[in-house]
């Protein structure tokens, strides 16, 4: 293995944003959630919980809601006014169209999955038809006095309930006009002071609308008559979210004290057909707001302002008890947000709204295994580059040799040169940047820095040269066949020969790039690709996959080399495999060619070619033994995957050169240090 | 104004000078009375008076003033007064005038140049990136058509236009529009922030939230953020800056 000085850092103010909504499509599994500053990522439930792709926010943009409709289009609305589409296969806003109600509170989608019906700030309920490529506006509803907080439309599309301050209303769709207004009790903790704000209704197919209220009920409602049924007093702070099952057996409500709900219908007695709605489960995992919630028909969902997005499957509806069935929590993002300069040690970190370049500290100090070093020179911090404009940075890169800095928000592509005398830093922009050159989902930069490639949503591959104060593109390869499934991931070898691109349905495609033309593709595979790196000289490429399986291609060979075919043969050991976080870097030793390194957001792992694999037996972590063990056990106990879990959790982790390793880690509770307050919690003895 | 003359008294017998026709003993006096609406005891108590003094003088009877000429002279003031009031009112009137045209002319100052105010009302909502570089007048036709088309709808608004120029360097988009979105967003987003983090809600801060537990445990421990890391940091900034410096002096002393 080696010895390695290991730079820790810890400086990489990383915070993510709270989650505000989201949105289950059961046709395809996939679930969009949306951030508070703007951002849509897609998750892929079905490949391990992968976040496939992701929309960039917009300071504009706050979304309050989001919406499947028919034929998989993604609707979202929020307070600038604006009812936005997303196209999924381009990656980017196909348009915004203005509702002119004020600032848009709820959104929800007819259950033919035709309709939108959107509620206003100015208290109007609008009905919008979805066309083939746009959405049209048809008729506004009975105007109503406060702005319309939440919207539910009835199975059958001909009732619709809408949650206010203070009141529900109950529309029939039909006339537009409102049938029933029922009053909501603003009791809470026995004072009445406060508006009662509905955060949000749901209408059954019998006739019954659920309601969640900022004075902690839940209450029943019957839409036919207009009068309450039954109410709940569950929480002592706000109910802010529900959500129904498909089936209308059982329901999630989500509340501002971090606590999850379920509640189901069960029969009164064992043999009796009578049922009533009984709260069973309570799930604390979050330790703030929980703002949004979601059912689908194995798990519930739920997210809120401590950014952690939470997967629970429920016990009774998984078939198989595996560990399918375990609580996923995802907290850390899928891709990585660290690119770093191998030859002056320096560290490009992003963030939503700017950039910043840091220099590693250096130590002149020796030890043993396990010794902190201290620092002669201390890191600093180089660079603070903010981004011009509303938009949020994409993705971004810096060149091996630290000169050149490239970013793309969602509109514009940035690129800098930068140059070092003593130790100042002078930066100077790149500018007339060529229009095809819009936005970029990946940006890659090669090993001797003369090449930029950058892919654009557009699907194409651009390589640029680069020159001393200028560029000159040379090629675009164009998008080839197969749709768009995840973000586009780039990888390039060492010698500067071959570019690899995921992301498409077709399998990763390898690129020869001093001829221009497209080599080989990798046959294609079922999960969503979340890492990719070409070895040096050998030119292997290796692959990493959602579902934790790691594939080694030869390029040169254009086939899967011997020891990937054996590890498929054999397969990963059952550890390996029920890991929650996907690997999102791999890097390689110059001189020894049979290390991969990789790791995720709990490990990183040594992976020695020469080594036996474990089968499912052998124990998988085994850290170092004993010295005074003999060698034969120590033959006997060692294994291919050599697994560290010492520095978690792991953001970006580097192999700098011989003997120096970065890892960038990131505690969680310096995260939840800097999140909005929580609600109080009175505990006894405090 | 016509100045009021002191008058010592006032005799109650005003009857007899209001019946009397021609009684006032100059033509001011009459003047007074008439226009003023005061009874003309007053006037009638001047002529009493003089009379008092200038009796021993001569013993002259009053002038004799029709009353047709007296009104005649009170009307011919009338007059003269309105005169003065419409010429004012006139005057007043040609300053606000001008004003107004000076105001307007420097707005249109202020304005920019025609050319470009044109080319921004006729442009609709289009994207006109497809076309770099180029000016907008072969699509102003068609924009035109189609705003007028749309108009109808509720949809078409000209909101924003983008830059007509060559140069497209700017965004040009209507301040009132922009001015009554901005509000309404901050108003929504203040309703937002109080109604969960307002006067009322039972927040804390996350500190006391993670320390609770610190608190219970058999062995208590301090909180979770009991340093304050950011406290001071002009004054460590100084410090680490002046320990340099003494450093730096103390290395040449010592070298001398």
């Amino acid at each position: 293995m080696g010895e390695f000085k290991v730079h820790r850092v810890r400086f990489f103010n990383y915070v993510p944003s709270g989650i505000r909504c989201v949105a289950y499509n059961n046709q395809s599994n996939r679930l969009a959630v949306s951030r508070t500053d703007g951002t849509v990522e897609i998750y892929n439930l079905s490949a391990n919980y992968f976040q496939e792709k992701f929309f960039p926010g917009h300071e504009s943009r706050a979304t309050e809601a989001l919406c499947w409709t028919e034929g998989q289009r993604l609707f979202s609305a929020g307070l600038n006014g604006e009812i936005v589409e997303y196209d999924l296969q381009a990656l980017n806003v196909k348009y915004a169209m203005d509702a002119f109600g004020g600032p848009i509170w709820s959104m929800t989608a007819s259950p033919s999955g035709s309709q939108l019906l959107v509620g206003c700030e100015d208290g109007s309920v609008k009905l919008f038809q979805i066309t083939p490529d746009k959405i049209q506006f048809e008729r506004n509803f009975d105007r109503q006095k406060s702005r319309i907080l939440s919207l539910s439309w009835h199975p059958s599309g001909t009732h619709i309930a809408a949650g206010s301050i203070d009141y529900i209303s109950v529309f029939d769709v039909k006339s537009g006009s409102a049938i029933h207004k029922m009053i909501v009790d603003r009791q809470y903790m026995g004072v009445s002071k406060r508006k009662c704000i509905v955060w949000g209704v749901a209408f059954l197919s019998d006739g019954t609308v659920i309601s969640v209220d900022s004075a902690g009920k839940v209450q029943f409602w019957d839409s036919a008559t207009g009068t309450l049924v039954k109410s709940h007093p569950i929480a002592n702070a706000d109910v802010l979210s529900i959500a129904v099952a498909d089936q209308e057996d059982s329901f999630v409500v989500g509340t501002a004290e971090g606590t999850v709900f379920h509640f189901q219908l069960v029969s009164v007695t064992s043999n009796s057909s009578e049922k009533q709605w009984v709260r069973t489960k309570p799930f604390q995992h979050h330790t703030h707001d929980v703002r949004t919630v979601a059912h689908s028909p194995t798990a519930l969902i739920s997210g809120g302002t401590d950014t952690h997005l939470v997967i629970r499957p429920l016990m009774e509806k998984v078939e198989v008890k595996n560990y399918d069935a375990a609580l996923r929590k995802i907290t850390f993002p899928h891709r990585c947000l660290i690119s770093c300069s191998k030859k002056r040690q320096l560290l490009l970190f992003q963030f939503a709204h700017h950039l910043e370049l840091w220099r590693l500290g250096s130590t002149v100090a020796t030890g043993k295994n396990g010794d902190i070093l201290p620092l002669s020179k201390n890191a600093d911090h180089l660079l603070h580059l903010k981004t011009k404009g509303p938009e949020n940075i994409i993705c971004s890169c810096i060149s091996s040799c630290g000169s050149w800095i490239a970013y793309s928000t969602a509109s514009r592509f940035f690129l800098y040169r930068l140059n070092y005398e003593h130790d100042n830093i002078s930066l100077k922009r790149v500018s007339k940047m060529p229009a095809f050159l819009r936005s970029a989902l990946q940006i890659l930069f090669s090993e001797d820095s003369k090449k930029l490639f950058v892919a654009s949503n557009q699907g194409s591959l651009h390589v640029i040269q680069l020159l001393e104060g200028s560029f000159k593109h040379l090629h675009a390869f164009q998008p080839q066949s197969g749709t768009v499934e995840a973000m586009c991931l780039l990888a390039v070898s060492p010698d500067g020969n071959w570019l690899a691109a995921s992301g498409t349905s077709a399998g990763v495609h390898v690129y020869n790039v001093k001829q221009l033309k497209l080599h080989c593709t990798v046959p294609a595979y079922n999960f969503p690709v979340t890492a990719l790196a070409i070895a040096p000289n050998t030119n292997n490429l290796v692959i990493a996959h959602s579902d934790q399986q790691v594939f080694e291609y030869s390029i040169p060979d254009k086939q899967y080399t011997e020891w990937s075919r054996a590890v498929q043969k054999q397969g990963f050991h059952h550890l390996w495999l029920q890991r929650d976080t996907p690997i999102t870097h791999i890097g390689f030793h110059s001189k020894r060619p049979m290390h991969i390194l990789l790791h995720d957001a709990y490990m990183f792992c040594i992976i020695d070619k020469s080594l036996p694999l474990p089968n499912d037996k052998t124990l998988l972590y085994n850290p170092l033994p004993p010295t005074s063990e003999s060698d034969v056990v120590r033959r006997r106990t060692a294994h291919a995957f050599k697994i560290s879990k010492i520095y978690k959790p792991l953001l970006f982790m580097e192999l700098l050169d011989e003997g120096t390793l970065v890892a960038v880690e990131r505690p969680l509770d310096d995260i939840i240090a800097q999140l909005p307050p929580p609600i109080k919690k009175k505990k006894f003895g405090t | 104004m016509v100045q009021l003359r002191p008058r010592a008294s006032r005799t109650p017998a005003s009857a007899e000078a209001m019946v009397d026709e021609g009684q006032p003993a100059s033509e001011e006096e009459a003047e007074h009375g008439l226009l003023l609406g005061q009874p003309s005891s007053g006037a009638a108590a001047e002529p009493l008076e003089e009379d008092e003094e200038g009796d021993d003088e001569f013993d002259e009877a009053p002038e004799e003033l029709t009353f047709a000429s007296a009104q005649a002279e009170a009307k011919e003031e009338e007059r003269r007064v309105r005169e003065t009031v419409r010429r004012d009112k006139a005057l007043l009137k040609e300053k606000r005038k001008r004003r107004e045209e000076l105001f307007i002319e420097q707005k249109k100052r202020k304005l920019l140049p025609d050319t470009v105010l044109e080319k921004l009302t006729t442009a609709a909502q289009t994207d006109i990136k497809k076309s770099p570089g180029k000016l907008r007048e072969v699509n102003l036709q068609k924009k035109n058509e189609e705003c007028e088309k749309g108009s109808d709808s509720k949809k078409v608004k000209v909101q924003k236009v983008q830059s007509v120029s060559q140069n497209r360097s700017y965004l040009a988009v209507r301040l009132k529009d922009q001015d009554l979105r901005d509000s309404r967003q901050q108003a929504a987003q203040a309703f937002i922030r109080d109604s969960l983090y307002g006067p009322g809600t039972n927040r804390t801060t996350v500190n006391k939230f993670l320390s609770l537990a610190n608190k219970r445990l058999p062995v208590k421990k301090a909180a979770v953020q009991f340093l304050n890391n950011a406290w001071g940091t002009q004054k460590k900034q100084n410090a680490k800056r002046f320990k340099r410096r003494w450093m730096v002096r103390k290395m040449k002393t010592t070298k001398k």
